[in-house]
């Protein structure tokens, strides 16, 4: 009986779990790709997700091997300058100062990337999407007016489990 | 069959998997992978940003919003006592302003020795100076209920010495309040309950407003009001012909008014203002011993008279700060943060026996006046494999006592309480500088080591420098070790240094004699060999490990050690008994007197056990459940002043016995669909009390608490709960007989049963999001 009630605790224990805050960014920056059309999409082999100066050691790695996104293998690219962006689906922008965050958003405005950040007041500065956490769960912030002029058409399933904003003026 | 039996349960298990979901997050659903609760994080125990409390090279507890508001409990200290094993508040009475302004400890250690931080910023202590042969006696700590529970996001509880990060007073740990922040819904909650015997009724209305401001910046805004009426748990008073119930002894009458403002705003670069400003006004009354009919009294009370203590407090604490970066890797931070606790005392229903008919029967006895600020700037830089922080901080600290209408002092002064003497007004300050450095170095991915130096110089006692070292080993990634070693101090709070409270009457044979509380510089206490009081001087170690076979469930387990040298106690009433003291007393009048004093050398050391579980079926349900065990044994290793020489057991027995060494919390909390249950089970240890030299102990006890809450919408809950739901009283004193104190006395309990005796508590709730 001992062994059936240890079978049940360690198959319980085996399912969801606390997990860390890397790791639900990581997997909900590739997971959100099903409810967004990319409008001008370029012809791409792969589905590209850019990591700039990448924080999250090897999870990317981790998470996307193997898996697929809009029927694409999944590529990730790591980059250390904004310069140094290619031809992506999504980018991600680490924590960054203002004034970089305003670089980037200029270098990437009107492209059809999906731009992810965990930066403080993103979505409001130009962001599409920022990521955040309130009482141990992540949360999902969407710039709309940001989302149209990157020619990304974000179904109303995500936005109706998002944050809607838009630029402040 | 059995076979067939186990192979069936093991299918339905499988069976089960499958249904719950797949190992594999990234398959599962975009609103399933929105409910899973992601790691919790705290700011406290390191300058280097928020991380994982459980690797966290010190041990470290969280205590969430969700918990707190499932605990149906409506003050921070009985969220403390009830989720912290080794965290004990009793309710005290019948001990004058202790009755007002509840002390609590950690680990059995006094009450002055846990830093309580709102946001990482110090927050200043109460007026109050315990004196009183309470748990806290000597002692004058922050006062906990002051802060509105709705403004909580969490509080995080660092079970370790940290002056050499701190600075002043974290020598059992330190107390990190987490305000809400940005994101958190408006709400408005009504509870209202009540004792089983009918009495002790609460009533409480709070609410929460956030309004978004830019860049996700926020305004944030705490009501809370409650009232709360006395328990009467006392004895019959055997002095009355019959004898009746007079004094009051249980939980006091109070109305509490707490509000707290909290805003950050970000600006278009990387600069944020912030604030925050915490108010509450507090009335509070409690009785003292009957007084029987006298001659003295019959002027004006004919069939005696119970004198009523009251005290008006008012507190605030006002901080404004401002931060930003100098770049990805180096951050500043500026805050001023100026407190004020003011304890004003009054005395209604009572008497100045020596105006006779004249008497007022209401008294102004004065107040106690406890003014902080402090200035902090935070420097943080990571290269990297070493983060550094480091910063300097300025504080300046004001002591006032007032004194109270003559009529509360003169003669034989107001009965129940006597008012402060214009002799006992003081209006004393100190300041101190502080610079500290606090770095942490990644040897390698498995391997971190913490070093933390700060040197704080005070303008009464002079510099005190301490450091600490502290280590974590991941010997794989479920199993991590880890331990620290420190020293800290704590600087004499300018209570203790220049409190006094003495009252004078002529006794029957005409001579002048007075007693009381006398400043430790007072002619009167040097003579009783007082010395200038130096801080204590604290020796920390701690080592344990973190044991996270899965990633929803942890076992932790974490030895501590902790000396004090110079711990700070007041003295118990001591009389002349040399030639030179009977000359001393003589000159002033003085009969008997205590003051404060660097009085003994104790050592503190125990064991923190504690399993967590956590387990999510769906977004609509899971369940978590924790054990954690605390013991803990406090010893006086040698007294250092000539004064404790003669063995005073009450003092002795209130360090060593008068709390618990051994805790037990049982915490679970089950969420399906919308109904959400929180059963928790304590166990609190024995504990003893002395009394006229003689020890008396109190048995170990068990209380359950219950709240089970209703989601009627997404925007309205209703909950029914109770508090020590099985009624558990602690026994009343084993083998004393008296008229005070006694099973048989006005006070048939220990007033340091550390989960008090008035009962059982039940209560609704609802509350309302918008």
């Amino acid at each position: 009986m001992l062994k059936v009630v240890l079978s049940i605790f360690f198959l319980l224990t085996s399912l969801y779990a606390y997990e860390s805050e890397d790791k639900l960014k990581v997997i909900i920056i590739g997971k959100v790709a099903k409810y967004i059309t990319y409008e001008n999409a370029q012809n791409l082999d792969n589905f590209v997700i850019t990591v700039l100066r990448n924080p999250f050691e090897n999870l990317f790695d981790d998470i996307y091997k193997n898996k697929r996104i809009k029927s694409k293998p999944v590529k990730i690219s790591y980059i250390d300058h904004i310069n140094e962006l290619e031809s992506t689906n999504i980018l991600y922008i680490p924590n960054v100062n203002a004034r970089e965050l305003s670089d980037i958003l200029y270098k990437t405005q009107n492209s059809n990337i999906l731009t992810v950040s965990d930066t403080r007041g993103f979505a409001q500065r130009g962001g599409v999407m920022q990521l955040y956490f309130i009482s141990q769960k992540l949360k999902i912030k969407i710039n709309i007016q940001s989302a149209k002029r990157h020619s990304l058409k974000i179904q109303p399933t995500l936005l109706r489990i998002a944050d809607v904003v838009k630029d402040e003026k | 069959m059995i076979k067939t039996f186990k192979i069936k349960i093991v299918i339905c298990c499988l069976t089960l998997t499958s249904l719950m979901g797949s190992e594999d997050l990234f398959d599962e659903d975009i609103e399933d992978i929105l409910s899973i609760k992601s790691e919790l994080k705290v700011e406290i125990g390191s300058r280097d940003g928020a991380r994982n409390y459980l690797s966290s090279n010190t041990p470290i507890d969280v205590i969430t919003a969700k918990q707190i508001e499932h605990s149906g409990l409506t003050s921070l200290i009985d969220v403390l006592r009830y989720f912290v094993a080794g965290f004990n508040a009793p309710e005290t009475s019948v001990a004058d302003g202790s009755d007002h302004v509840r002390a609590y400890t950690l680990r059995g250690m006094s009450a002055d020795q846990l830093l309580v931080l709102v946001n990482g910023k110090r927050l200043h202590t109460s007026a109050l100076l315990h004196v009183n042969g309470v748990i806290g006696r000597g002692a004058s700590h922050v006062d906990l209920d002051t802060i509105a529970l709705k403004s909580i996001e969490r509080v995080e509880i660092l079970r370790d010495g940290a002056a050499a990060q701190y600075g002043s007073d974290a020598i059992s740990g330190v107390i990190n309040i987490i305000l809400k922040g940005i994101g958190h819904k408006n709400s408005i909650s009504l509870h209202g309950g009540a004792r089983k015997n009918g009495d002790g009724e609460q009533f409480q209305a709070d609410t929460f407003l956030s309004i978004p401001l830019n860049y996700d910046g926020f305004v944030n805004i705490t009501l809370d009001a409650k009232e709360q009426k006395q328990t009467q748990r006392a004895g019959t008073d055997s002095r009355l012909s019959p004898p009746t119930v007079q004094t009051h002894a249980g939980v006091p009458d109070a109305t509490n008014y707490k509000a707290l403002l909290y805003t950050e705003i970000p600006q278009q670069g990387d600069i944020t203002l912030y604030a925050q400003m915490l108010l509450n006004y507090r009335e509070s009354e409690a009785s003292a011993f009957f007084r029987p009919a006298c001659e003295d009294s019959a002027p004006i009370y004919s069939s005696g008279f119970l004198p009523l203590i009251s005290a008006e407090i008012f507190d605030y604490s006002a901080l404004i700060g401002i931060n930003g970066r100098f770049s990805d890797t180096a951050s500043w931070d500026f805050s001023n943060v100026l407190g004020q606790n003011n304890f004003h005392y009054y005395v209604n229903n009572s008497m100045n026996y020596s105006l006779g008919s004249s008497s007022p029967t209401s008294f102004d006895n004065g107040s106690l006046n406890f003014l902080q600020n402090t200035a902090t700037l935070d420097l943080q830089k990571h290269f990297q494999d070493v983060k550094i922080a480091g910063g300097i901080e300025y504080r300046y600290e004001n002591y006032a006592i007032t004194a109270g209408d003559i009529s509360s002092y003169s003669g034989t002064a107001s009965q129940g309480f006597a008012g402060f003497h214009p002799d006992n007004a003081i209006d004393e300050h100190r300041d101190s500088y502080a610079i500290y450095v606090d770095s942490i170095y990644s040897f390698s991915e498995d391997l971190l080591f913490e070093v933390a130096l700060r040197y704080e110089d005070y303008s009464d006692f002079g510099d005190s420098t301490n450091g600490k070292l502290a280590l974590s080993y991941t010997l794989m990634p479920e199993l991590m070790f880890r331990s620290s070693a420190s020293t800290g101090f704590r600087a004499p709070a300018l209570a203790q240094s220049y409190y006094s409270q003495t009252s004078s009457f002529v006794d029957t044979k005409g001579v002048l004699n007075t007693q009381g509380t006398f400043r430790n510089d007072h002619e009167v206490s040097k003579s009783l060999n007082a010395k200038t009081l130096e801080p204590e001087k604290s020796n920390h170690f701690t080592i344990g490990a973190v044991y996270q076979p899965t990633s929803n469930s942890a076992f932790t387990i974490d030895y501590f050690y902790v000396k004090v040298e110079d711990k700070i106690m007041l003295t118990p009433e001591l009389t002349a008994r040399s030639q030179e003291q009977q000359e001393v007393f003589a000159k002033y009048g003085v009969s008997a007197a205590r003051f404060f004093t660097n009085a003994a050398t104790t050592h503190t050391q125990g064991v923190d056990i504690k399993l967590n579980y956590s387990h999510l079926f769906s977004h609509t349900s899971n369940v978590d459940f924790g054990i954690w065990y605390n013991y803990n044994i406090n010893e006086i290793d040698k007294k250092d002043r000539s004064i404790l020489e003669n063995e005073n057991p009450e003092i002795k027995t209130l360090i060593e016995r008068g709390q618990p060494r051994d805790s037990l919390k049982f915490l679970t909390n089950y969420a399906f669909q919308k109904i959400n249950t929180a059963f928790n089970i304590s166990r609190y240890g024995s504990y003893e009390q002395s009394r006229d030299s003689v020890n008396y102990k109190f048995d170990a006890a068990w209380t359950a608490d219950l709240d089970i809450a209703y989601q009627i919408s997404n925007k309205v809950n209703v909950a029914v709960g109770g508090t020590n739901i099985f009624d558990t009283i602690p026994n009343k004193w084993d083998g004393l007989s008296g008229t005070y104190y006694g099973s048989d006395g006005i006070k048939p309990y220990s007033r340091y049963s550390p989960f008090g005796y008035s009962g059982t508590y039940y209560y609704l709730r609802a509350s309302l999001e918008f």
